[in-house]
């Protein structure tokens, strides 16, 4: 009896102190929370109704569903739909697994010069696109550097028409994704493995354990909720793709389609153009807004699950 | 095992120094591009040409490059430390003291992420004119503190950190606040910088927010500067690349600054 | 611990004299905009421009603005200068938020969006029909800013287009300048093939992404995507099919250079590996980048589709002055139009001369700087060709949906090159995606 007394008392004061930690947690969140239920919260909330209006810039009216049935039957914006996802199942993946091979290799004392090398890889990030559209656009034509160098090498018998093929085009938009954000998740995983006690890689290498294993036996493993990070960072990026295809496509003569047969038209490109560039329609351009973000909600549900994360 | 070892650290320096290459060319060809003339530059000229000084005072008499770069540093620091207070405190609050309630607040912060700024501008926009935030720095700032990413990313990072730490500093009788800001901000320090870094270099390059909101030349932005230089019927390339050159020094500064505190792990922090 | 408590006590200190900065420079701001309004009482009056160009539009707004704040002293013009793209993103989130802040007094506007700020935006720009003498302007560019019977704009450059060439690369070709005076684009892809098997050189170089082409070819036959009521109009309509066969033929003749965007597509002339280009005149600035080409080029009328109502006169781009309503010295911004873009002769002379800027102001073209000899054309006389050529413009109604259906038609034309379906199937598969797009 005595006991279960001294027991129950016990859990009122770590019910009380739980309270205290509770208030701390609200105190915690309460600066950033007051700042995203204003510039953020709000806004969504309105755009959400608007995605049920019609407008022609401020001619507006309300239309229910309608702008989400036609959705279906819109074809641009199911190529855009198409394009963003080939672009996303083969571009995350390949990034970020170089990003994560990178940022092992330079986590690694023995290596020289690595603040060197780290700065270096992470320059792409902050190198202006308008700089690097120019470039890549020209090393990418016809007779660019990089047919140039492959032609002498004979690793090709004809030019790529980088871009001014659907399919390569897309290509080109892959390899550019890939050399501007390696070194931008590269830093995540830096820090992140900092994290990482350096004696378990001193003791697995005492235990025998190569490189290659301590790469997939420590560095995953502990790097996992960075991972998780990362991949779901990819995945709303790339959904939501939008300076690089521009980039790339655009300062076309006169600027018509996103690349060539629109195979770089994105989701992003597409809203963008329904605001901007089209007859403004803020409503239908809200609707495709929150069909990416179902879908997106929908990938990012399965990635936790995938990587067993429970939330 | 020697020679194993051996082959493998020559594997990894080839590795790098050919990715290195490929990320460091455009920067240098960026270089080159400032001192030839805009011809030169799209024709692909690759070595240095004599228009340096030509571009350079072009670009100087046509624009108040001091103000533009003050403008920027203003904005883009003002956010980077913002956004470090307000998300790493959040994401602690999130992390440390889990909640059902929280939870599902946190959810729905992460859902709000995946909207894209471009169908969020007509509400934002009104919001900031209500607010009597227009053409203020802080119309740009404001919402820009509050970032959704960087806060996901200190809660990842805090997914890490030892909780026993925070336990036995209650024991010892620190306060909350204390034992955030004495123990967990200085072991976090590597995520703490990645976190700067990252946050300064999106601030900087942020675009299409301050375009809507800045609208006087006395608030430009370096971005939007060459976002304007760029878009002529006959661009002047040279400029453009010496304007792009002098905004990406900034970037570099501020994380050559930063990246040392990638080599200090965390194993050090807690033997002290 | 020391240590962190100063870099703590840093970091706010930091924090606080931006803080500090950043509202000291607001205060400033409205303190400016105090002092502007309070010396508005007094007799200043402001207006605010936006316009793209810092070489070419801007350049030239800041010349109006010096010659008229010259005679009134009263009147302050404030230039912005942002990218075209960026103009739109701002003027079209400040006029779909229906808020009055944030607007300038007077835009610049690129013709083919025209009907669409004016359709999208009732009520926002300033009806100029009774203000300015319209019967003074190139009557295309009347056209295309009218809407049910109102003038809103005032015009400003041309988008004539013309047959820029080589002298020296046809001539080695066995062409002399008189056989390239109206030929058709079936003519001009023969001379090509000439130009190819004798020099080496490709004909022209060319984007098969991009729709200006098509649009240069529309419009030289009076057409445009649209029918008279604004509706999408692919299947029924030759120019368009014509124009679709011509880029196909262009496409596999082999006589082109396929270039990708903007900087390619000027680097092909600007290296000398194309003996033409067809354009607007807005590109001659770009030609003449290239010093060492001086005296090599010449100019010719634009080709013509082979139908009977296209004629060898086009258009390409170009942009007009527009005024909005919520200004608040709207009459200020009116008049200070008026005086310059409509009235003075003079001022034409100069942009044309230092900027290469082609009026659509009547009047202008008889002033001497239109008939003086250009040395990097040989000497030819060629702002009178392209003024004689802007007269011979078809007008066009460009409607709002131009960038959904030359987005629409581009879209499909890798399948139209590959063969993979015939001109028809395209014109009627793009023609239904269009007006499925347009219906919501």
């Amino acid at each position: 009896m005595v006991k279960r007394k001294m027991e129950h008392s016990i859990l009122c004061k770590n019910l009380s102190y739980n309270r205290i930690l509770d208030n701390y947690g609200w105190l915690f969140i309460s600066f950033a929370l007051m700042l995203l239920v204003i510039f953020l919260f709000y806004p969504i909330v309105y755009s959400f109704y608007l995605s049920f209006t019609s407008s022609k810039g401020i001619v507006q009216k309300f239309i229910g569903f309608e702008n989400y049935i036609k959705l279906f039957n819109d074809q641009m914006f199911l190529l855009a739909l198409k394009n963003t996802f080939t672009i996303l199942i083969i571009q995350v993946p390949i990034m970020l697994f170089l990003a994560l091979i990178l940022a092992d290799i330079l986590n690694d004392k023995n290596i020289k010069f690595r603040g060197f090398f780290r700065t270096g890889i992470f320059l792409p990030t902050v190198t202006s696109l308008v700089a690097t559209a120019v470039l890549f656009k020209m090393m990418f034509s016809l007779d660019g550097l990089v047919n140039t160098i492959l032609l002498k090498l004979h690793l090709l018998k004809e030019p790529i028409p980088w871009l001014l093929d659907p399919f390569w085009a897309k290509i080109t938009l892959i390899i550019g994704m890939t050399w501007r954000w390696t070194g931008y998740n590269m830093v995540f995983y830096l820090s992140g493995l900092q994290n990482i006690p350096y004696d378990l890689y001193e003791s697995a290498a005492i235990d025998g354990a190569n490189k290659i294993q301590q790469f997939f036996y420590i560095t995953i493993p502990m790097l996992k909720p960075i991972i998780i990070f990362t991949t779901i960072m990819s995945t709303i990026g790339t959904l939501q793709l939008f300076d690089e295809p521009i980039n790339l496509s655009s300062g076309g003569v006169t600027a018509s389609s996103v690349g060539p047969g629109n195979s770089l038209l994105t989701l992003s490109v597409y809203i963008y153009n329904l605001v901007f560039k089209y007859m403004p329609n803020f409503g239908y351009a809200a609707a495709v807004s929150y069909v990416i973000v179902f879908i997106t909600a929908i990938l990012t549900f399965i990635q936790f699950k995938v990587v067993g994360e429970k939330e | 095992m020697n020679l194993k070892k051996l082959l493998f650290r020559s594997f990894a320096y080839i590795f790098l120094i050919l990715v290195f290459i490929a990320s460091v060319f455009p920067f240098y060809w960026m270089i080159v591009g400032m001192t030839n003339s805009a011809v030169d530059v799209i024709k692909g000229k690759m070595t240095f040409g004599n228009q340096l000084i030509y571009n350079f005072k072009t670009l100087t008499a046509s624009y108040n490059l001091g103000k533009i770069l003050f403008n920027s540093i203003k904005i883009s620091l003002s956010t980077m430390i913002g956004t470090l207070i307000a998300t790493s405190m959040a994401a602690y609050g999130f992390e440390i003291y889990r909640a059902r309630t929280r939870e599902k607040i946190y959810n729905i912060i992460l859902l709000s992420m995946m909207i894209p700024l471009a169908a969020l501008m007509v509400p934002l926009f009104r919001l900031i004119v209500e607010l009597k935030l227009l053409n203020t720095p802080w119309g740009v700032i404001l919402p820009a503190i509050a970032s959704v990413f960087i806060l996901f990313f200190f809660r990842q990072s805090f997914k890490s950190f030892p909780k026993e730490i925070i336990e036995a500093a209650r024991i010892d009788g620190a306060g909350e606040l204390r034992i955030f800001s004495s123990i967990v901000v200085p072991m976090m320090k590597s995520t703490y910088a990645a976190a700067a870094i990252l946050s300064f270099t999106t601030s900087w390059n942020s675009y299409l927010w301050p375009l809507i909101v800045l609208q006087t030349d006395e608030q430009k932005t370096i971005t939007l500067l060459i976002s304007s230089l760029a878009s002529a019927y006959f661009p002047e390339y040279g400029i453009i690349m010496m304007t792009i050159v002098i905004a990406t020094l900034p970037n570099i500064i501020v994380f050559f600054t930063l990246q040392r505190y990638f080599v200090q792990g965390m194993t050090g922090a807690i033997k002290q | 611990m020391k240590r962190i408590i100063a870099y703590l006590v840093s970091v706010v200190f930091l924090m606080t004299i931006l803080l500090t900065g950043c509202g000291s420079s607001g205060n400033s701001v409205s303190k400016g905009s105090e002092q502007s309004s309070t010396t508005a009482n007094s007799g200043t009056k402001k207006i605010t421009v936006w316009c793209w160009d810092p070489n070419f539009n801007v350049a030239i707004m800041n010349d109006a603005k010096a010659i008229y704040t010259k005679e009134h002293p009263d009147v302050q013009i404030d230039v912005v200068e942002m990218a075209k793209a960026d103009l739109e993103q701002k003027l079209n989130t400040v006029l779909a938020s229906g808020v009055k802040e944030g607007l300038p007094d007077i835009v610049l506007i690129e013709d083919y969006n025209a009907q669409k700020y004016l359709q999208a935006y009732p009520g926002a720009f300033a009806d100029l029909t009774d203000k300015i003498d319209y019967s003074k302007f190139a009557k295309y560019k009347v056209e295309l800013m009218t809407l049910d019977g109102k003038i809103y704009g005032v015009p400003f450059d041309s988008g004539v287009t013309g047959l820029f060439y080589r002298r020296d690369i046809l001539e080695q070709a066995g062409y002399k300048p008189e056989d390239l005076n109206n030929i058709t684009w079936d003519q001009f892809i023969e001379i090509g093939k000439k130009v190819k098997e004798k020099t080496g050189k490709a004909m022209i170089g060319f984007d098969p992404a991009d729709g200006g082409l098509m649009r240069i070819m529309l419009q030289s036959a009076g057409e445009w995507y649209f029918d008279k009521d604004g509706k999408p109009n692919f299947t029924q309509n030759p120019a368009m099919k014509e124009a679709m066969i011509t880029y196909k033929k262009l496409f596999d003749s082999g006589i082109v250079k396929k270039v990708s965007g903007w900087n390619e597509w000027v680097a092909a002339f600007n290296k000398g590996d194309t003996a033409t280009v067809v354009t607007g005149a807005w590109i001659i600035g770009s030609i003449k980048a290239e010093a060492s080409q001086s005296g090599k080029w010449g100019l010719a009328p634009t080709p013509r589709l082979s139908l009977s109502n296209s004629v060898n006169a086009s258009n390409l781009g170009g942009s007009s002055w527009y005024v909005l309503n919520g200004s608040k010295n709207k009459d200020v911004a009116i008049d200070f139009l008026k005086e310059i873009y409509a009235g003075n002769v003079e001022f034409y002379q100069k942009i044309l001369v230092e900027r290469g800027a082609i009026a659509t102001y009547l009047p202008a073209q008889s002033g001497e700087a239109y008939s003086a000899p250009d040395p990097f054309f040989g000497g030819q006389k060629i702002y009178a060709d392209l003024s004689e050529y802007m007269k011979n413009i078809p007008p066009v109604n460009y409607g709002v949906y131009t960038y959904e259906a030359d987005a629409a038609i581009m879209g499909i034309m890798p399948d139209v090159y590959s063969g993979k379906i015939s001109i028809d199937e395209a014109l009627k598969k793009a023609g239904e995606q269009l007006k499925n797009q347009i219906n919501h």
